[in-house]
């Protein structure tokens, strides 16, 4: 339903967004109201409200005929025309009386100069766009001559306004086909004639100018054609995608023969465009052949993307898929061995490799290209996993500046030294082939190179980032046993320098990595042994008072991952030990700490330790503090995760929880109670009724869930003993809050015995006010409203009211305010 | 001829959110990679399909620069290098890559607290991105790779903010992003070489305005809060944890120790000590004073700033407090708003701009009934002021650093488009130089004329010496001719014979030749000896030689005369001249068309 106050306050923005006296509300203002017409619209309400909003249209009038409007609010009123026009009882009012002309009549904007500004063009065509939904806006278009004036603007000087033109023949022609097509809707070979002969002049008109633009001089022009193409190509169906492509399949052999650098990309597109349709399988289309074309002999270094595309393609013949299989690697083995027979289509490629940039370019490329098929697990024919991860292990040796007798005449090796682009690359590649079983031989020369990268001075931070990704992921697809040598009386070692690193960057991915693989090894006790027998733990614990905040939460992190590893494994002497100065420090981080991250990642880790069983009795005597300080946390997220381990705490009490319930004989009621007790101990409900009047809305709605969650336990619990479970709400900001609403309900209840002449009270209570210090935790459950309380926090709006009563409000108190107040940053 | 293209994704025409895009000798640039705070969808993220469809932004770009910790220049960073990808360099000085987290995580806690706030950065995200961050010093000269060098120069604005110059091989570009000419409380004022960059990407947001003295803005400020305190009102300043709170406090610190004030003020807990620390650990990015007196007393440790409880909200009396977010859309602010908001006798000042849907754009619009939750109305009494301490260079400003660095263009951005016009014409008035200001999505190109330099043989350097003249001197250039040999990456400039030696070419001339008719009635001998003497007089400082073979030579120019005999008295006189003396070869045969004087 539309909101009536809303539209009780649409004339009046009308008017004042029609008054060329006054400037265009803030920027993000129209945009919204734009928003709020298409909620309206999607929920076809548009021709509704047209029909009872005269303002709209006395609207778009005063801003047609008025020669001083801001561009901002014509673009907008051009918009909004359109989208009224989207339905065609509104495009028949709007037609009425030649409104609708007048508005996207270009010569009239082109008079006053307004045309120039570029959001003008850009309401121009999202008009249009928004229009274009029935055959008589079709009708409009091409009867006023606007397709013309769109193919125009494909060409705009403005990247945004070309960019929506092409989406906008895109859409038109998407238009002739499902306003024609219903039943062969997709079948190649369907031709342009089983289209209306109406739309068959306008599809030719879109499409002879594409062709016109690709066999043009004009090289922006061109760029833009092959933008449309590769957008027809993947938006359209037939007969559309495969009339056009006959057409242009001309021009575009010319300008791939001609392989002008700056299209390739965009020739790329269109191809990877091309290769994902039916087309690709059918020979009088010629995807083969142009892709065979753009590969070329292999000499341009644009070529690569091709041969991506061809090697991934599915069907496709031996010949090409090798050829491009052969491109891909020929950087590679350029560098790192000498090609196996030496190709003279190279030539050029091997005098590009000579100089640094593009040999490094080539190199990327080469490497992505081979990342993304590992990825994919591609199978390679021609040539053995084992070679390529050897030609990349060389490589990466070569970039630390160690490179092999036999290839020290490769003057490329002298640029690859210390070159971050491809070593990054290069690990991210390495860590690829990891999924490939037949290089596990190569583990060893593998774990090498990368431990050569952990351990030298050299190393950028991001390099040794990769490092850690790909060492991780190695020593997860290998079989353990070998790898324990490794880790311990190599990886460890380093890993303990790297800790000490002065950069915080890489003390934090250190610890990062040592958390990622204490987990994914966490039921491997040889692992976790050597974690604990190496030392590595000590230094775990002291980089819990590491300078950087980041570096502090990761260490949380690490030691959390090495004290649930450890109690997974049948019990280790250093255990307790190593929980109790944990929790030392972890206690001083929660207490003392300034930044957020170190904190929120104390609590996190108690949750994640309360949630897995071993530890809940050693943690005992530390979750009072943690939930006092954590709820009283100035970080509103602290508070957030503080709740959670409220969460995690009641549910493992109340369900199975292994302490809380020691008398197995109990009753249910009992056992409930005992429960409650415990809570109340941990100060569990001194944090839910905090949290519940806190600043923070999620802190509150949270709270209140788990309060809710609270009273439908103790409602169903019928012999809940309240004695025991009173609270003392005196000298607290919730027990204040708590005590008035207290009294306001006694007052309401009074006045409620006053009317009716009675003096006593169902639950015994008298009518007269009186202040209480203790309350009954199911009392105060019922004496908060919250229910209530729950609907206003939901209902609540975001930080950022988005009514569209709002922003109209704010459209209209802007207008009265007579003073700019300055733009600023933020 | 090389080009450096210049396309603005945002602040062009308009202060929405930065992201320049920089094209310059084959190298891409992002500058700054800002969000609008104004949406909470996608629009408020540049679209980054418009610099590549392929999402692979790390083939493109050669790196990104941020200027400065705000989040319209660097509130999208998490978002490119994280969630589309980006694995290159991202550089900012060391003070915003400490305080940019800190921003990004506050915003990102007050977003991700929306409802259905989906494709949103995390923790994590924001992390990994700053591990990508390289530090910049100012004045530091920072090699990207070979050819791609950049340096960052002191901005003012805000601490760390930075202006940077971008170069690859001769050609340059500056960025200012947002800067401030005049020093303020904290921070200096913004300074560069004269760099003579081939474009200016200047900031405009104060494009048309000389705007009233700091002093007289700090006067007012201080006398509402006076006022108000000295009625024992209460005053709320929503603020952001950093920035302007810290001038304010610094502000409002020195006045209440000269002034002897007792009232408290109070600052949102938790932020202070974190501010604090960073202004601290950057003191050398203040300004001059605050540097000096570090010494004797920390300008940053106030003695009567005390963190806040929020339970003082609600004491009695006159009090000043500091809260946060700054647009009072959340939070502190928002509730210690809702508090004072009913009282006439209290004062919030807005000392930052809002965006639309925050109650703070709405009370400074004048809205005094506001709904709020459960549609309970909130009576707006208190007194409402808005006071910009932003800190950027006024039209002033910017024609003076125009002239500090004398680019050959300018470009304008991060400003609206009316005052940016007004504005540009002042510069291309001023200066003589082009001045741009590209709408999102278009594309500037600047045509530049690169020097390219080249090296010279010893011998042809020694040869020009011995013909004289004065010795080489780089500020004087002069013309010099020789042979150029573009070999393996590198030119030469040779004598032609070296050249020929080198290449191991022949040498071969080429000579102009050309018929000029006349009648004379003398022998062909007696009509040289004519042309002789009457070049003589013309040419008067030329050697001619009158050779007895029958040949006039001036210079390389041979000058025959022949005639038939059937008309002896048509004389035809035959010019040859080589390349080199093609201007006198011409000016001979015009010469000699005219005829010879009786």
């Amino acid at each position: 339903m539309m909101d009536s106050e809303c539209l009780s306050l649409l004339p009046a923005v009308c008017l004042v967004l029609a008054d060329p006296k006054q400037s265009p509300p803030d920027d993000t203002s129209l945009e919204k109201l734009l928003d709020w017409f298409k909620a309206l619209h999607s929920q076809s309400n548009g021709q509704v409200l047209l029909q009872h909003q005269p303002c709209l249209l006395e609207f778009i009038s005063s801003v047609c005929t008025s020669k001083t409007t801001d561009p901002a609010i014509l673009s907008f009123t051009l918009n909004l025309t359109g989208l009224l026009a989207a339905t065609t009882q509104g495009f028949h009012l709007l037609d009425e009386g030649g409104l609708l002309a007048c508005v996207f009549e270009r010569e009239a904007w082109g008079v006053c100069d307004l045309w120039e500004d570029a959001s003008v063009r850009s309401g121009w065509l999202q008009g249009l766009l928004n229009m274009l939904k029935h055959q008589q806006a079709l009708d409009f278009m091409c009867g006023n001559g606007l397709i013309k004036v769109i193919l125009q603007l494909q060409n705009d000087r403005s990247l945004f306004v070309a960019c929506l033109a092409n989406q906008l023949l895109v859409h038109i022609l998407n238009f002739l086909t499902s306003s024609n097509m219903t039943n062969e809707s997709d079948v190649v070979g369907s031709s342009e004639s089983s289209l209306r002969p109406d739309c068959v002049l306008v599809s030719s008109e879109i499409m002879n100018a594409v062709v016109e633009v690709l066999s043009s001089e004009d090289h922006p022009q061109v760029l833009q054609g092959l933008r449309l193409l590769s957008l027809v190509l993947s938006q359209c169906g037939e007969p559309i995608r495969s009339t056009l492509w006959k057409d242009v399949l001309v021009p575009l052999e010319v300008l791939v023969n001609r392989g002008s650098e700056s299209l390739i990309q965009t020739l790329i597109t269109v191809l990877e465009a091309a290769v994902r349709t039916p087309l690709l399988s059918q020979s009088e289309h010629k995807v083969e052949e142009l892709l065979e074309a753009m590969l070329g002999d292999g000499n341009r270094k644009e070529c690569f993307q091709c041969a991506a595309l061809i090697v991934k393609l599915e069907k496709c013949p031996e010949v090409l898929k090798r050829k491009a299989m052969d491109i891909i690697m020929f950087p590679l083995q350029c560098v790192s061995t000498q090609p196996q027979a030496e190709k003279e289509i190279n030539v050029v490629l091997k005098e590009q490799l000579s100089q640094k940039a593009s040999c490094i370019s080539l190199l990327m490329q080469s490497l992505s290209s081979l990342a993304q098929l590992a990825h994919a697990k591609y199978l390679f024919e021609d040539i053995s996993i084992h070679s390529i991860t050897s030609s990349v292990v060389l490589l990466l040796r070569m970039c630390s500046g160690h490179c092999p007798s036999s290839l020290l005449h490769i003057n490329t090796f002298t640029h690859l030294i210390g070159c971050c682009k491809v070593q990054r690359c290069g690990l991210d590649t390495l860590g690829a082939l990891s999924v490939y079983e037949e290089n596990l031989d190569l583990r060893m020369n593998v774990f090498g190179v990368l431990l050569d990268y952990l351990q030298s001075p050299d190393s950028h931070a991001t390099v040794l980032k990769k490092t850690f990704q790909a060492v991780k992921r190695w020593i997860v697809c290998s079989p353990f046993p070998d790898l324990l040598q490794f880790i311990s009386h190599d990886l460890f070692p380093v890993l303990e320098k790297r800790m000490c690193d002065l950069r915080w960057e890489v003390r934090d991915s250190t610890l990062e990595f040592i958390t990622q693989l204490t987990a994914a090894l966490n039921d491997n006790s040889g692992f976790t042994e050597a974690l604990h027998t190496s030392g590595m733990v000590s230094v775990l614990l002291s980089s819990l008072a590491d300078a950087e905040g980041y570096v502090r939460a990761s260490a949380v992190a690490a030691v959390r991952e090495a004290v649930t590893a450890s109690f997974h494994q049948t019990v280790l002497v250093s255990n307790s030990k190593l929980l109790e100065e944990a929790l030392v420090q972890m206690m001083a981080i929660l207490s003392q700490d300034t930044e957020g991250f170190p904190r929120r990642a104390v609590v996190q880790t108690f949750t994640s330790w309360l949630k897995g069983s071993h530890l809940v009795t050693a943690l005992e005597s530390s979750l009072s503090s943690v939930l006092s300080l954590g709820g009283n946390d100035f970080d509103w997220e602290v508070k957030m995760h503080t709740l959670e381990l409220a969460e995690v705490l009641m549910e493992k009490t109340l369900t199975c929880c292994p302490y809380a319930v020691q008398n197995f004989g109990s009753s249910e009621e009992t056992r409930f109670t005992q429960a409650l007790i415990k809570f109340k101990d941990f100060g569990l409900f001194d944090l839910l009724f905090n949290s519940l009047f806190d600043c923070d809305r999620p802190v509150c709605e949270r709270a209140c869930a788990l309060l809710v969650k609270l009273r439908t336990l103790t409602a169903e619990t019928a012999d809940l003993d309240h004695s025991v479970l009173v609270l003392n709400v005196c000298g607290n900001r919730w027990g204040d809050e708590v005590q008035r609403r207290y009294l306001n309900k006694q007052q309401a209840k009074a006045s409620v015995c006053v009317t009716n002449g009675v003096t006593g009270s169902d639950d015994g209570m008298d009518c007269g006010l009186y202040c209480i210090k203790d309350i009954s935790l199911p009392k105060i459950l019922q004496i908060l409203d919250l229910d209530d309380m729950q609907r206003m926090l939901m209902l609540s709006s975001d930080h950022v009211v988005n009514s569209p009563r709002s922003l109209m409000e704010d459209i209209l108190s802007a207008a009265q305010q007579s003073e700019e107040n300055i733009v600023d940053c933020y | 001829m090389p080009d450096i293209k210049i396309t603005p994704l945002g602040a062009g025409q308009d202060v929405g959110r930065s992201c320049i895009l920089v094209s310059i000798g084959g190298k891409n640039i992002m500058l700054d990679c800002g969000m609008h705070m104004g949406y909470n969808d996608d629009r408020r993220f540049p679209d980054f399909s418009y610099i590549t469809q392929n999402g692979r932004l790390t083939e493109f770009l050669d790196c990104v620069i941020i200027s400065h910790f705000h989040l319209d220049h660097c509130g999208a960073l998490p978002y490119m290098s994280e969630m589309v990808g980006y694995d290159g360099p991202i550089y900012m000085t060391h003070p915003t890559k400490a305080i940019c987290p800190i921003l990004l995580e506050d915003f990102r806690k007050i977003t991700v607290d929306k409802k259905g706030e989906t494709n949103f950065f995390t923790s994590q995200m924001i992390k990994d991105c700053m591990k990508k961050v390289v530090p910049l010093n100012l004045h530091q000269t920072v090699q990207v790779d070979e050819e791609l060098e950049i340096k960052a120069y002191y901005a003012g604005h805000v601490l760390g903010a930075a202006m940077v110059q971008i170069k690859v091989g001769l050609e340059s570009v500056v960025y200012t992003g947002d800067y401030n000419m005049t020093p303020d409380r904290h921070l200096g004022a913004a300074w560069i070489d004269k760099c003579r960059p081939d474009i200016l990407i200047s900031e405009s947001t104060y494009a048309t305005t000389i705007r009233d003295s700091k002093r007289c803005r700090e006067r007012d400020f201080l006398k509402k809060v006076h006022e108000t305190v000295e009625r024992g009102g209460k005053v709320l300043i929503p603020v952001f944890a950093l920035g302007r709170a810290q001038e304010l406090c610094i502000l409002l610190e020195t006045f209440w120790e000269r002034m002897n004030l007792k009232a408290p003020i109070y600052f949102s807990t938790g932020l202070t000590e974190k501010a604090n620390h960073y202004y601290k650990l950057f003191i050398t990015w203040t300004n001059q004073k605050i540097r000096k007196t570090f010494v004797q007393r920390n300008m940053f440790e106030f003695k009567h700033i005390k963190a806040f409880d929020r339970s003082y909200a609600d004491n009695p009396g006159p009090m000043v407090v500091f809260a946060t977010p700054g647009m009072l859309h959340a939070g502190q602010s928002l509730q210690i708003f809702k508090k004072w908001a009913g009282n006439e006798k209290n004062m919030v000042i807005m000392p930052g701009y809002c965006v639309q849907g925050t109650v703070g754009h709405k009370i400074l619009n004048g809205q005094k009934k506001l709904e709020m939750e459960g549609r309970a109305t909130l009576d707006v009494k208190l007194q409402v002021e808005y006071m910009s301490f932003s800190a950027h260079a006024d039209a002033k400003g910017i024609m003076q650093l125009i002239r500090m660095a004398e680019p050959r263009n300018m470009l304008l951005v991060h400003g609206e488009a009316k005052k940016m016009e007004f504005l540009k014409d002042k510069i291309e008035q001023e200066f003589s130089i082009s001045c741009y200001m590209p709408a999102n999505g278009e594309t500037t190109t600047i045509v530049t004329n690169p020097s390219v330099p080249v090296d010279i043989s010893l011998n042809l350097l020694k040869r020009e010496m011995a013909l004289g003249g004065p010795l080489p001197d780089a500020k004087r250039p002069r013309t010099m001719h020789g042979t150029l040999i573009m070999k393996d990456n590198s030119l030469r400039l040779v004598s032609p014979e070296q050249a020929l030696k080198e290449l191991g070419l022949s040498e071969h001339q080429l000579r102009f030749t050309c018929r000029v008719q006349l009648h004379d009635p003398h022998s062909d001998t007696d009509t040289l000896g004519r042309i002789y003497t009457h070049l003589k007089s013309v040419l008067k400082s030329y050697s001619i030689q009158h050779v007895p073979d029958g040949t006039v030579i001036v210079e390389s120019i041979v000058i025959k005369v022949t005639s038939s005999a059937e008309e002896p008295n048509l004389k035809v006189i035959l010019l040859s001249w080589s390349y080199q003396d093609e201007e006198l070869g011409s000016f001979l045969s015009t010469l000699l068309k005219k005829g010879l004087p009786s």
